[in-house]
């Protein structure tokens, strides 16, 4: 028994149109229908919710903060797309600033059509996302367990995006420790990104159709794999990902005499790993005032 | 009943009757405002839910401080419970509530820092009167061991009335209840975006719940030492405070905070202070005598 379905948080947004939808599911939290009975709350607070609720025919105006919204809930969340401007666009369809249903930028589980949806549909479209989220919490509770299976592949150009978003995320406890949010990992461009694809090898490490970890390298013509910024997703770490993407990687350079990484001086966490996968610190290299980049190697047996 | 005794029921327990309490105030504000409300077992069956989430924070670190506030909250109602010092209580409760400012600071979010402040802002106005508690019970028992004070022959509410009032005013503070509700208030008000907890998701902000379980139930107990002089008549005394509580959370709209810094603080000087002088002054010309 996980508790979710008997205390199911949502968040609201109203992505333009009229507001009548938005109005209705307000009129679910008053007396008269009052969802509290079901343990549902309003929070307000993506961080504290399971469901979003979203009314209107999303706009050019509001996809990134429906998309934000989103992104800042945690897992695992529903939405839940009320009425049928937020279904499909309604009768906004075809105005030029509207992306036409809240799908076009985010994944809807549930679409309650009407206009104005009615309470009685709002309730039943949540108790339909519980099912839904009831899945995704044994889903990732599986996939916790799972880190064991996590598949490596190599990455394509469509996963770029993604992996880019791995490494900033996994990069956040770096910058905590050295109090900067400077590092070259976390101020990474999309294009400039895309540049080092074309010269190097991604790997990426994917539990249960989602990417957990990455990690790149290339040779460098003299016989030596450099491999760089590894990134573990939080969620994931102290499974030994880490460890198996390095060792992966070392595979794809068959023909390297030495492999070198480096991280910062004070990642001791990293440089545990790496000591305990047989490199060893062969020299240090100031960065900025803040990092010193510790270079470690290890020769191919 | 021996110390460790009570010690081992309290860790049990507290959270147990503090959720129940949470409970019940969820039904009790639901039928004032003429719903039903949810389950009795409501808080409970959010902090399972919680517990699964995925633990989403901004920084690390930010845990941390919640790890040490759930800590110190739990190891005050230890102290309360095993009939220790007052005033060692009353630090002990501060320190906890410290820890919680600064793990929202940590996470750097407005809306985190605008509870923070606000907090920062309540625990001056509610800690006098809290330390004058233990005055105004040390004056009529001389002692500031909560053991004492419930053994003793008085019963402190006859003498401090004036106290008590000033302090339930105050508990409507630490219960974060409206009026003042400031720094995070609970459920149905979201205009705050929760203050404090912001920041805060899935297993932290369950620890942060169950560590205001643990602090109502030794809040509760601070407001019982004043009927201490019987049991039933104690804990009966005890609900109804809480049920005033609940009343008052229901009828008043939020307050903004200078009001209510101003408002606590004149609470304090007139009613507390009013009080223990008094006291003092019957004791001097002899018209009391405390034993």
């Amino acid at each position: 028994m996980s508790g979710l379905q008997k205390s199911p948080w949502v968040i609201h947004y109203d992505a333009s149109s009229c507001n009548g939808c938005d109005i209705e599911v307000l009129a679910c939290l008053t007396p008269g229908f009052d969802v509290e009975r079901f343990g549902i709350v309003n929070t307000g607070n993506p961080k504290h919710a399971d469901i979003f609720l979203v009314t209107g025919s999303v706009n050019a105006q509001n996809r990134d903060v429906v998309r934000n919204i989103y992104d800042q809930m945690p897992e695992p969340k529903a939405v839940v797309a009320l009425g049928i401007c937020a279904t499909s666009g309604g009768i906004f369809r075809e105005c030029y600033n509207v992306s036409g249903g809240i799908d076009t930028v985010i994944p809807v589980d549930v679409y309650v059509p009407g206009c104005a949806v009615r309470p009685e549909a709002i309730i039943d479209g949540v108790v339909q996302a519980l099912g839904i989220l009831e899945a995704r919490r044994a889903a990732m509770a599986a996939s916790t367990f799972a880190a064991g299976v996590m598949m490596i592949e190599r990455a394509t150009a469509a996963d770029l995006p993604e992996l880019l978003a791995v490494q900033k995320v996994a990069y956040q406890s770096e910058a905590e420790i050295y109090g900067d949010a400077s590092l070259p990992a976390l101020r990474q461009s999309l294009p400039e990104m895309t540049a080092d694809f074309d010269k190097m090898i991604f790997l990426k490490g994917v539990v249960n159709g989602k990417i957990a970890a990455c990690v790149r390298g290339y040779d460098d013509g003299q016989g030596t794999a450099n491999i760089l910024r590894l990134s573990v997703l939080p969620y994931f770490r102290g499974h030994g990902l880490g460890r198996r993407l390095v060792t992966a990687i070392e595979a794809e350079f068959p023909k390297a005499k030495r492999f070198e990484i480096f991280t910062g001086h004070r990642s001791a966490a990293n440089i545990h790993i790496y000591e305990k996968m047989g490199y060893k610190r062969f020299k240090t290299e100031p960065f900025n005032a803040n990092v010193e980049w510790v270079y470690m190697e290890k020769k191919s047996s | 009943m021996s110390p460790l005794w009570r010690l081992l029921i309290y860790l049990v327990a507290a959270p147990l009757i503090g959720g129940l309490l949470a409970g019940i105030d969820r039904r009790i504000s639901a039928r004032m405002q003429a719903r039903l409300g949810p389950p009795l077992l409501q808080p409970f069956y959010d902090v399972a839910k919680l517990w699964c989430k995925e633990p989403l924070v901004v920084r690390r670190s930010q845990n941390f401080y919640i790890l040490f506030f759930f800590v110190l909250t739990v190891f005050t109602g230890a102290l309360f419970f095993c009939g220790s010092d007052l005033l060692l209580v009353f630090f002990a409760l501060t320190l906890s509530g410290i820890f919680f400012v600064l793990g929202a600071f940590k996470a750097s979010s407005p809306y985190s820092f605008v509870g923070a402040s606000r907090e920062l802002i309540q625990m001056m106005a509610y800690e006098p009167i809290v330390l004058l508690t233990a005055v105004g019970l040390y004056m009529v028992t001389h002692s500031f061991s909560v053991d004492t004070i419930v053994g003793s022959a008085q019963t402190p509410i006859i003498l401090l009335p004036g106290v008590f009032i000033a302090l339930m005013y105050a508990m409507e503070m630490k219960f974060r209840k409206s009026p003042f509700d400031l720094a995070a208030s609970h459920h149905a008000h979201q205009e705050l975006v929760r203050g404090l907890t912001t920041e805060f998701a899935g297993p932290t902000l369950a620890l942060i719940e169950i560590a205001h379980w643990y602090e109502n139930v030794m809040l509760l107990g601070w407001l019982f030492l004043f009927f201490s002089i019987h049991w039933t008549l104690g804990l009966l005394a005890v609900a109804v405070c809480f049920f005033l509580l609940l009343v008052v959370d229901n009828v008043c709209g939020r307050v903004k905070w200078l009001f209510a810094l101003r408002s606590a603080w004149i609470m304090t000087l007139v009613l507390g202070c009013g009080n223990i002088l008094v006291l003092w002054l019957l004791q001097v010309f002899g018209i009391l005598k405390l034993s």
